[in-house]
């Protein structure tokens, strides 16, 4: 029978071994869908690899699961927070709701302080009036030290009159 | 610690203990097989099978049973590494006297195919041969082991 032909032609070995080309692997999916005893022979044979795998098997160190475990649930945290920055607000929650959605909280300690360039200019006029009042600070009291000078000077005079 | 549970459907609960049970010790040996080096084998077997488990289920259903689909996983993970080092001599494997079973061409075949994904174009070059006849003394050293197992 050409069913059994093809079963014992090689190519549900190619198959299970995984180096069948893509034609042949679209072969062996429609006999198997086609043909009960192709499907038989074929489930037979994964189930055979399967034993034969068994048999040159070496059982792992303990701890082994553990670390596998840990690294899992590594992924899943880190897919988690991924998630939580990547889905968009539903749009029934509050902004501050949204805020939190959308920014990682982070602890983080700086000496550094980040201001909005519009201050730039608003600190550039500050220090030009303060140069300006010390300057003017200065004009007064030396205008001032002078006018005591000569009322002092006016006053000996004025004495010395008198006398 | 949280138990870390697989995303599959839940017609088919399988977790990572039930993989790490049932294929853990095989694919250590097959890893084992292509690195020859057990200490290495181990830390392969644990980035393989996290990575399996964790993508098991998200990807589009294969039509192979659950083995040989992890068979082929690790073999195009490691496929740099059989790139590199791969001869067509076999390597000592612990096959529990399965290979032995064969004659030299037929592990060598055996081998090359089932460790380092050589296909039969590949291999009826390699040996001056034609892929018919590779693929012939493929199934025979298959059904040769099956044999011995009253299969």
């Amino acid at each position: 029978m050409e069913i059994k032909r093809i079963i014992e032609s090689g190519l549900m070995e190619t198959y299970v071994m995984g180096i069948a080309t893509e034609e042949e692997v679209q072969q062996v999916l429609l006999l198997k869908k086609e043909y009960p005893e192709f499907k038989d022979a074929l489930e037979n044979l994964e189930m055979d690899m399967e034993v034969l795998a068994q048999g040159m098997a070496i059982m792992p160190p303990a701890g082994t699961l553990e670390k596998i475990e840990t690294k899992i649930n590594e992924i899943q945290r880190r897919s988690q927070v991924v998630q939580k920055i990547v889905v968009p607000n539903t749009g029934s929650e509050s902004g501050r709701a949204d805020k939190e959605e959308k920014y990682i909280e982070v602890e983080a300690e700086s000496n550094q302080m980040r201001v909005n360039k519009a201050w730039k200019w608003v600190f550039i006029a500050v220090f030009i009036l303060g140069k300006v009042f010390l300057a003017g600070a200065i004009y007064f009291y030396l205008e001032n030290r002078q006018a005591r000078e000569e009322i002092k000077e006016l006053k000996l005079e004025l004495k010395q009159k008198i006398k | 610690m949280p138990k870390a549970v697989l995303n599959v459907p839940s017609a088919e609960p399988k977790d990572i203990r039930w993989f790490y049970d049932k294929y853990a010790a095989m694919l250590l040996g097959y890893i084992n097989g292509i690195v020859q080096d057990h200490r290495k084998s181990e830390d392969y077997l644990v980035s393989i099978l996290t990575a399996f488990t964790a993508e098991f289920g998200t990807t589009e259903k294969s039509q192979l049973s659950i083995w040989l689909e992890l068979r082929q996983y690790a073999q195009s993970k490691l496929a740099v590494l059989t790139e590199k080092h791969h001869s067509l001599t076999p390597a000592h494997v612990n096959s529990n006297g399965n290979l032995d079973l064969l004659d030299d061409l037929q592990k060598q075949i055996f081998c090359a195919v089932y460790y380092h994904g050589k296909s039969i174009s590949q291999l009826a070059t390699a040996f001056s041969s034609e892929e018919d006849e590779i693929r012939n003394q493929l199934k025979r050293s298959i059904d040769k082991m099956r044999r011995s197992r009253g299969n």
